[in-house]
């Protein structure tokens, strides 16, 4: 038994995180915002560093491997679907693997559970997922309107598909779940990478704002609040990395630990995102400064791939179907 | 990561559950606050180390077996399950042991460790004092040097098994006049030397828990001293230390009591109550996170490194999750709440009990201003 991540896993980390640093600046979100599409770069430095076919049978990496990835995902607030199409698709279109490593096929999950599907415009593959079964769709047989959301970034459609379109990829309860809990744990770990950067910034701000001729950093209430911050992040990124690893492994508690992951990813982001705020003050509710650009995404996951009632719901299942002994 | 344990570990679990199952008393104890009980928790102690469970992570030279960390943690969850009786000499084996093993002479190793690891003699820790609780280092108790002998008056406070130990360590100031984390002696004292009283503490739910040490010109022998006089405050550094590195509490214990309110709920017909299942569930959440949290802990200890300031992480986490569960607990139990015989056998214990967690141990308080200096860096 043991949780910690090897120096590989640690130095695709760092990897990735000069990937995005220098594919993805602050300025380039900016750009989305304005209404620019995402620049092509960014995916295919991903797969040039592997990133794009981990979870390839050829790819050779697991589902820990991708843990980190995914933080960093968050932290940077990329765009690109990586929790649909390296988490979540890869086990599901085996056929493809090479296409998926190469960085040739962007595909996008379309659940019946998820009313819109963001960057769906991007994909060269559409999956939808309803009920036990999933379909390969292509996006030509998908009609796309666009729905303004809170984060812009993330382009957000409502997508539509004729009934029977597209071909049968799995008709599995357990594959379909799987494939759910998989996305569910993939973004409880980008929410936390989220909320990563929520503290990062909300702790220099702390050091450098200035009030009553000290740092607001020193005082007591500033501290506690993002102490408190910092300790919801740890549960919350430590419970995504057991999730990672009881996929990785196929544990029995593979599927309660991913509800388990983005429960407590969501209730951690819930706290950084008012703590963040807080912190900041007057300069976090402009426009100009960059803190929003994050708290709305923020916001925006912790709806995605399950709300924190519905895994509560699914966890309460089990707690209440067991035996009271047990 | 791995999630799997090896197959000597996965032998000892199986060893320890059996040896639990056979031996551990089927009736409760009688409570540990009286005498007789203490006397009956102690028996026990003595049973745990003829079978070898006693110092488990102790050396084999002290007598241990020098297990891993993943070992001990293993045996406290099952010892956990087995609901064997509350551990009364946790002081000696896990702080005590410790801090001689580090700073004891030959001498001094002899002359107690093989009576700690029998729970001949048990141990109480003498830190906090009436003005010294948070802010250790504002300690008042006095111990001046008589020949031979070290003079001590004052008192402690809030010390847990203080009536019925055999030793208390305390730290006393030797130097008054030196700066405060200097000039302070870490003492082992024979508690039925004359001139220390220890009068029991009725806690705010009737029970007898902790107690108070009174020292009346108490005359220590300088050869009682561990480490150096006037150097103690690094002696008491490697108990503090021992006392974080000790694997946090067994996050089974935390998923048991969120498996109670389930049948709580179920007892009083809230089974299907969305509201109650999702309150539950979110303490679930939390149960889980810190099982999670222990075994990164565990995988930490495993490399040999000190956990540090993520001890406060972990206490808050702990401490949070115990407080939230109790107070969950009420509000399932409504307005038939305040009525003892609503909450199952000894719950209203353990409520009080949870509400201790964020102040024992360091403060919650104290444990977010650490993270806030120490982990992120803010300014004092």
């Amino acid at each position: 038994m043991n949780l910690d991540f090897s120096a590989e896993q640690l130095a695709l980390r760092d990897t990735v995180r000069d990937v995005f640093e220098r594919t993805f600046p602050a300025a380039a979100l900016r750009a989305l915002w304005g209404g620019g599409e995402p620049d092509p770069k960014v995916w295919r430095a991903l797969a040039d560093v592997g990133v794009c076919g981990l979870l390839t049978a050829a790819g050779g990496g697991s589902e820990v491997d991708l843990a980190l990835v995914l933080e960093e995902a968050g932290r940077a607030a990329v765009v690109e679907p990586l929790v649909d199409t390296v988490a979540v698709a890869s086990s599901l279109l085996p056929d493809r693997a090479a296409q998926i490593a190469a960085g040739d096929l962007r595909v996008v999950i379309v659940s019946a559970r998820m009313p819109f599907v963001a960057n769906a415009d991007g994909a060269e593959l559409l999956v939808h997922i309803a009920g036990d079964a999933a379909r390969t769709i292509d996006p030509g047989d998908a009609s796309l309107r666009p729905v303004v959301g809170v984060d812009r970034a993330r382009r957000l459609f409502a997508v539509e598909i004729p009934e029977g379109a597209g071909e049968l990829l799995v008709d599995d309860a357990d594959a379909v779940d799987l494939a759910r809990a998989r996305g569910a744990a993939a973004t409880a770990n980008v929410l936390n990478g989220v909320g990563m950067r929520l503290l990062e910034m909300s702790v220099e701000h702390a050091k450098a704002r200035e009030q009553f001729g000290r740092p607001i950093g020193s005082f007591q209430a500033v501290k506690h609040q993002l102490a408190d911050a910092h300790v919801a992040l740890d549960g919350a990124r430590g419970a995504a990395w057991y999730a990672a690893l009881a996929l990785a492994e196929r544990a029995e508690d593979a599927v309660r630990a991913a509800s388990v992951a983005k429960a407590a990813a969501n209730d951690a982001a819930a706290l950084l995102n008012r703590v963040a705020l807080q912190v900041h003050a007057g300069i976090g509710f402009t426009w100009e400064h960059d803190l929003h650009l994050w708290l709305k995404r923020g916001l925006a996951l912790q709806a995605a791939w399950g709300t924190t009632a519905e895994h509560r719901a699914v966890l309460a299942g089990h707690l209440f179907e067991e035996d009271v002994d047990a | 990561m791995d999630l799997r344990f090896t197959p000597e570990q996965q032998a000892f679990r199986a060893e320890a559950r059996a040896w639990l199952h056979d031996n551990a008393p089927r009736e409760q104890l009688p409570s540990s606050g009286t005498r007789d009980g203490f006397e009956a928790h102690r028996a026990w102690e003595r049973r745990l180390h003829d079978a070898g469970y006693a110092g488990l992570a102790w050396p084999s030279e002290y007598g241990g077996r020098g297990a891993d960390v993943m070992t001990q943690a293993i045996f406290e969850e099952e010892y956990l399950i087995s609901g064997a009786p509350e551990r009364v000499n946790v002081v000696g084996h896990k702080l005590m042991a410790p801090t001689l093993m580090a700073h004891g002479s030959e001498e001094q190793k002899r002359r107690w460790l093989p009576r700690i690891l029998t729970s001949e003699d048990v141990w109480s820790q003498g830190f906090s004092e009436p003005s010294a609780g948070s802010d250790l280092a504002g300690l008042r108790t006095r111990a001046e040097r008589d020949g031979e002998h070290l003079v001590v008056n004052g008192q402690k406070i809030w010390t847990s098994y203080g009536a019925f130990a055999d030793w208390i360590f305390a730290l006393v100031r030797t130097d008054p006049s030196a700066e405060r984390h200097r000039g302070i002696t870490f003492l082992a004292v024979d508690m039925s030397t004359d001139g220390v009283e220890a009068r029991p503490i009725t806690q705010l739910d009737g029970a007898a828990g902790f107690a108070e040490v009174f020292f009346t010109d108490a005359r220590v022998p300088v050869a009682n001293v561990i480490g150096e006089i006037d150097e103690g405050w690094t002696v008491a550094m490697t108990t503090l230390g021992a006392e974080r590195a000790a694997p946090a509490k067994p996050a089974g214990r935390y998923l048991r009591d969120v498996r109670e309110l389930v049948g709580i709920a179920r007892a009083l017909g809230l089974a299907d109550d969305p509201v109650v299942r999702d309150e539950v569930a979110r303490l679930y959440v939390g149960a889980e996170a810190y099982r999670v949290t222990t075994l990164r802990t565990l995988s930490l200890l495993a490399r040999g490194e000190d956990p540090g300031h993520s001890a406060s992480v972990t206490k808050l986490a702990w401490s949070g999750l115990e407080h939230d569960i109790f107070a969950t607990g009420l509000r399932l139990m409504g307005r038939a709440g305040e009525a003892f015989a609503t909450a199952p056998e000894g719950w209203w214990h353990r409520y009080w009990y949870a509400r201790a967690a964020t102040i024992y141990a360091g403060t919650s308080e104290i444990q977010r201003t650490i993270i806030a200096e120490r982990v992120l860096g803010l300014p004092r």
